[in-house]
Parts: C-alpha cells; structure tokens; sequence
C-alpha cells in the first residue's frame, strides 16, 4: 500500500488522540513519588488502619494547594485534614462513609478523582469521541488513498520492462 | 472522489474550529471575571448549617460556657471565621463593624489562643454578638472552610444562603452581601 503524504498528516491526526489516552492511563502514582508530608506522631499506630489513612490521604486534594493531594502537603489544612480521617478510621467508620463526608462538606472539588456524573460527563467521554474521531479520519483516508495506490504493473508496463531487461541481457553477452 | 478527499480534509479542520471556539470562549468567560476560579462555590449553600456548639470565648453572667448557632435562629444572622493571625481579618474589621449595625454577627475563631483572640478583637474592635472558639480547626472543617477570613450568611432558619471566602471589602458587600440580606429582608 502506498502511504500518500496527506494521508499521513491524517494518520497523525487520528494517532495522537490515542497517545494522549495512553498517556492520560500511567497512573499518577508514578508522577507523584515526592517526599511525603507525615510526621511520626500523626500516624495511627495499627499498621492496617494506618495503611487505609493513607490511601484515603491520596484521593483527597489539599484544597489550599488545589493539586496535591493531603498526603504529599504540608499546608495547615491538610494536616487538619488528615488527622480528620485518622480521627475517623479510628472511631471506626467505613472508608466510602469517609470519603462521602469530606464531599458534602467541601463538595466533588476535594476528590481527586472526579466522579462520573452529569457535570463531568464530557471530561470522562472525550477521550474516546477523539479516538473515535481518529478513527474515522484515518479510514476515510485510506479508502481515499485505495483508489490511487498501484500495486500491479499492467499488460503495456510488463512489456515495457520485460523490453528493457531483454536489451540489457543481450548488451552483456 | 473529489467530494470524499475534500471532507476528510475538512473534518479535522472542522473539529480543530470547533475545539478552538470552546476553549476561546471558556478562556474569555475567566478573563472577564464572570468565573472566578479562585471562588470556590460552598456546597453547604442552601443546606442547612453544621450543628455548631463551641466553647465561648467572653463567658456571660449566666455561666454560659458554650456558644450555640441555634440560639440565633428566627434572624439572619452573619457567622465570620476569623483568626487574630490573620492578616486579612485586620483589613476587613471596619467592614465587620458597619455591617454589625444591621445584622447579627457570630465570631468564629479558627485555630487560636483566647488571650489572642482577645488582644485581637481590643484592637480592631469588636462586631460579634458571641465569640466560639475553634481552637483546633474541626468546626472550619464542619463547615468547609479552605481559611480565615471566611464569612457566612445564615437565613433566619439556620440555611445557609451566601458563603464569601476572603476579607469582605465594600465591594463585595455592595455586590453580594446587600444584595442577600436584602433578598431575606433585613436591610
């Protein structure tokens, strides 16, 4: 298959929708290994109560610093807000009762993790409409290009070549 | 053929306009200040206020040792986080004060010492009917404060109708605050 230049502007128009998605997948974690903002003393002291703190730690946004999470800071608020979950755990409450206290008092914008509702229906969706959109243009491309690519040599292009090779063996011998 | 080339050409040409027009007008809407992404919206707007009971800091005659948000009910009334380490609550004091002729105000103080507070509140005057102290900030966090100052209206059932994070300056008295205590008829 012949790849025309213009189609291969279309391909890349139709790749980097899917780059982006890749991209957008490598989980956080690995971006945001910074130092951490907990001191000794804050700490729950049963390991397996303290490992759930701070995984809830993680999903909630230090909302004075907007793109940390209460974990990685060291803002006033944060901290506050991280003995208000440990406080929590301890008095026995369930992670998802947590998690929804902290939104209804200080709303979606606390979660890290956007949650998919109506609001943000575009931001979870668009993803795949670009993906789509790739898609489409890419096989609308080749469709197009099908009808100019050439891969067989007609009955006056044989002839023509098998003249050209017969002259050159005749001059070799 | 013609048709078919042409389209492909124009479709992401076409999305590109599209995209460019959204983010051009989202762009012009923060730029113009119609949305201020530094003004979080307060969920607790039109809900009910947290159940609020903090210990006082200007104890009466009668021995009580608790201020009570419930015992404001059947007015509006103002409740105004405050710190004496807060810059901006100095700023914004004259405010509180001007608007204390009109409405009731509460005085909540974020995460400070009552001698602070004190000091505080002998220097630039005080606007509150009662003072709680929140000395560890748990009371901020009920009512999902981000900092001091922040300043709540009340409507005279306790609900919740206008949340201002940051000092109150005449402008934004004029522009929300007025507004909303005349919306409740108190002005």
């Amino acid at each position: 298959m012949v790849i025309l230049p213009r189609m291969r502007n279309l391909m890349l128009v139709g790749i980097l929708p899917l780059g982006l998605l890749l991209v957008s997948l490598v989980p956080n974690t690995i971006v945001t290994t910074a130092a951490n903002a907990i001191t000794a003393e804050e700490m729950l002291a049963n390991p397996e109560l303290e490992e759930r703190a701070r995984n809830l730690s993680k999903q909630l946004r230090c909302l004075v610093c907007q793109n940390q999470s209460i974990d990685d800071s060291d803002a006033d608020l944060a901290r506050d807000l991280r003995r208000e979950v440990r406080s929590q755990i301890a008095a026995g409450d369930s992670d998802e009762a947590i998690m929804d206290q902290l939104q209804q008092k200080y709303g979606d914008y606390v979660l890290l993790n956007p949650p998919l509702d109506l609001a943000t229906m575009f931001l979870w969706l668009a993803p795949f409409a670009f993906m789509l959109l790739g898609g489409v243009i890419v096989l609308m491309a080749r469709r197009q290009s099908g009808t100019e690519s050439i891969n067989e040599l007609d009955a006056t292009e044989r002839a023509k070549i098998e003249k050209m090779l017969a002259s050159l063996n005749g001059r070799n011998e | 053929m013609m048709s078919q080339l042409r389209l492909s050409f124009l479709l992401p040409l076409l999305a590109f306009t599209a995209l460019a027009l959204v983010g051009a007008v989202a762009l012009y809407a923060t730029l113009s200040g119609s949305r201020d992404p530094a003004q979080l919206p307060s969920v607790l707007v039109n809900k009910s206020a947290p159940r609020t009971s903090l210990a006082n800091l200007m104890p009466n005659d009668a021995g009580d040792n608790m201020v009570q948000l419930t015992a404001f009910k059947g007015q509006p009334l103002l409740v105004n986080f405050f710190a004496s380490w807060c810059a901006p609550c100095r700023a914004e004091a004259p405010a509180l004060e001007m608007l204390s002729k009109r409405v009731a105000i509460l005085g909540i103080a974020y995460k400070d010492r009552g001698e602070d507070t004190n000091s505080f509140l002998e220097q630039y005057g005080n606007p509150f009917r009662a003072v709680g102290m929140d000395t560890d900030g748990r009371m901020g966090i009920e009512w999902g404060v981000y900092g001091v100052p922040e300043t709540y209206l009340l409507d005279a059932n306790g609900v919740v109708k206008l949340r201002h994070a940051g000092p109150l300056t005449r402008g934004v008295i004029d522009a929300t605050i007025m507004p909303a205590l005349e919306a409740l008829g108190s002005w």
